[in-house]
């Protein structure tokens, strides 16, 4: 029986528009993976292979430096958002639907609506005033701003993972006299779990290649990967910055990809 | 879990104490530092260094504005000399504390934004000109007419740098006006000689020292130090001085009012005013230091580089761009957006 339904893949030319676009996207990070192999000083002359780009920016200690305090930022900044998102989707979806609920939607996901550069302002703004009042001018700034734009990251698929789960089950321990926090921790938590690592994935990741706000909330001695990589370009670009995005890369696309795979439904 | 807070605690201890003496914080434009120069500094006074980065004179500024960033010294642009000294957020320098101050060389202390340099020692300087390949064209390339009417050789082949100030000065001053004019008169010219001159360029990038080396781009506008290390892959790229007129940029260093480390700031200002040390900012980033003596410590590839050192006979057409009235500014975008478009 011929199917009625429309079907994006069966207009002409899908095939054609699917493939140039793929080229679009992917040929300049294709181009940029190859370069940082290359033997010679240029990134658009091919000398041959080689790893050399990829040793000396092993061997470049501001490399190394900026890179562990990105790791720090991110790693802070995902364990204090996930366990903020979690609080908050556990409280949207495990309670009868209250006044001013979809409000507090929006105030979660506020990070996801309000221009990147305008909350970058606002807490330069905001922020220089504290430094400036407290003295103290630490990497806590930036561990507090990561984590605020990284809460709709962990909690959207906290708050799915949630909305899919059972009910029944909770009810049940309940109704065997459970306490509610034995029930949480004992059923809802190891049922969540997923959604709680693929929620802190997804905002290290997110933390991890911040550019805007970072840029404005940063101190003296704070460059992250992201800022570093972009004031190299600045002037002369070397293979250097091509080795490093590809790591970067690889290490976005391996946490991305296992993302995926806790969060692929189960058959 | 306890463990996880006392170790993100000792962390945050830690950086917060950055401040703490013998220290120095500098705020320099990305990849413009030699770390080799940062060594010596260190080894010589005891002063641990800390470097972070901005890529945008704007970017610096507004941090820097916005107050409670530690930084102590920065490294501006010469049309960014003045907003900081207006705005109050750099101190006029103790000359007393700087021995090595005579070492800048006349022409950069009687500079029109900072005359005597009272306010910033000199970090490097470079031009704006045009580069050709002289495979593809070999005539006259000392002149903005490489781009602005481009020789039957070079049609097709020109890339213009998608910097608004050094193409529309490099125009003004090939059409005989002055940079940031408001004579509508001189404007129109310039507008309609570079709307004219479009269709014949090949490109509007950056990345020229690549692409020139790699004979993609056969001439093009853009900055002296990236086409010498251009014409150190291939010899064929040679810089021009455009003698209708060309733009002169330099970065220098200021000590910012609300700087912590002020005295270790003046120990470097003193230190990078020594030619060797300045010859050791030029080997890295590869552009002049405006320091008298330091000629004699450059690389050998340097010494004579006709990129680096201004041939006598077009030194009188270079430039500083002055920061242009909010009318000229207007002009100029209008022009920008036309060309554009």
């Amino acid at each position: 029986m011929a199917s009625r339904t429309f079907t994006a893949s069966r207009l002409p030319g899908f095939a054609t528009v699917a493939i140039v676009v793929f080229i679009a996207l992917y040929m300049p990070i294709a181009m940029l993976m190859i370069y940082s192999f290359n033997a010679g000083d240029s990134i658009a002359i091919w000398d041959g292979f080689s790893f050399q780009w990829y040793e000396r920016a092993w061997e470049n200690e501001k490399v190394k430096e900026v890179t562990i305090r990105s790791l720090v930022i991110a790693g802070s900044a995902a364990t204090i958002s996930t366990v903020a998102a979690t609080m908050a989707a556990l409280a949207t979806t495990r309670k009868k639907p209250f006044r001013g609920q979809t409000g507090i939607y929006v105030a979660i996901n506020q990070p996801l609506m309000v221009p990147e550069i305008v909350t970058a302002v606002a807490l330069l703004i905001f922020f220089a005033a504290i430094k400036v009042a407290t003295g103290y001018q630490g990497l806590g700034y930036l561990i507090l701003a990561h984590s605020a734009f990284c809460i709709p990251f962990a909690y959207l698929p906290i708050r799915a993972r949630l909305e899919g789960m059972d009910l029944t089950l909770e009810t049940a321990a309940a109704d065997l006299y459970a306490t509610p926090w034995w029930t949480f921790r004992r059923v809802t938590l190891p049922l969540l779990a997923p959604g709680i690592v693929a929620g802190m994935m997804l905002a290290f990741v997110t933390s991890l290649d911040d550019v805007v706000i970072t840029l404005f909330v940063k101190s003296a001695g704070q460059d992250t990967l992201p800022t570093y990589l972009l004031a190299q370009i600045r002037r002369q670009v070397t293979g250097e910055v091509n080795a490093i995005s590809t790591v970067l890369l690889a290490l976005t696309v391996i946490l991305l990809t296992t993302f995926f795979l806790l969060t692929r439904k189960r058959s | 879990m306890k463990k996880h807070l006392t170790a993100i605690a000792v962390l945050l201890g830690s950086a917060g104490m950055a401040l703490a003496e013998g220290e120095l914080q500098l705020f320099n434009w990305g990849d413009y530092t030699n770390p080799e120069l940062i060594k010596k500094f260190e080894d010589e006074t005891g002063i641990k260094v800390t470097i972070t980065d901005y890529d945008s004179n704007d970017a610096a500024l507004a941090k820097i504005e916005a107050g409670g960033h530690g930084f102590d010294l920065v490294v501006p642009s010469a049309n960014y000399v003045q907003i900081y000294v207006e705005k109050g957020l750099v101190q006029e320098l103790d000359l007393s504390k700087l021995s090595n101050h005579g070492n800048i060389a006349p022409q950069w202390m009687e500079s029109s934004y900072d005359p005597g340099r009272k306010f910033s020692v000199p970090w490097q300087w470079g031009s704006t000109g045009v580069a050709v390949n002289k495979t593809a064209y070999s005539g006259d390339i000392n002149t903005s007419a490489i781009f602005m009417d481009p020789p039957e050789e070079l049609v097709g082949k020109v890339n213009v740098t998608p910097e608004m100030n050094d193409v529309l000065s490099l125009a003004i001053m090939y059409e005989g006006g002055e940079p940031c004019t408001e004579d509508t008169e001189i404007l129109k010219k310039v507008r309609d000689a570079l709307l004219e001159a479009k269709p014949k360029w090949q490109s509007m990038d950056y990345g020229m020292t690549e692409k020139m080396a790699a004979n993609d781009v056969m001439a093009s506008v853009y900055w002296n130090g990236a086409i010498f290390r251009a014409r150190l892959q291939n010899p064929d790229v040679v810089y021009g001085y455009p003698k209708e007129g060309y733009p002169l940029w330099m970065d220098q260093v200021m000590l910012l009012s609300d700087a912590n480390n002020t005295e270790e700031a003046y120990k470097f200002l003193d230190f990078i005013m020594v030619p060797e040390n300045a010859a050791l900012i030029s080997s890295f980033a590869r552009y002049a230091n405006g320091i008298t003596g330091s000629e004699a410590f450059m690389p050998e590839d340097m010494k004579d580089a006709p990129e680096i050192n201004v041939p006598a006979e077009f030194a009188a057409a270079g430039h500083f761009l002055p920061t242009c009235s909010p009318k000229a500014q207007e002009y100029y975008t209008a022009i920008w957006t036309e060309l554009q478009k």
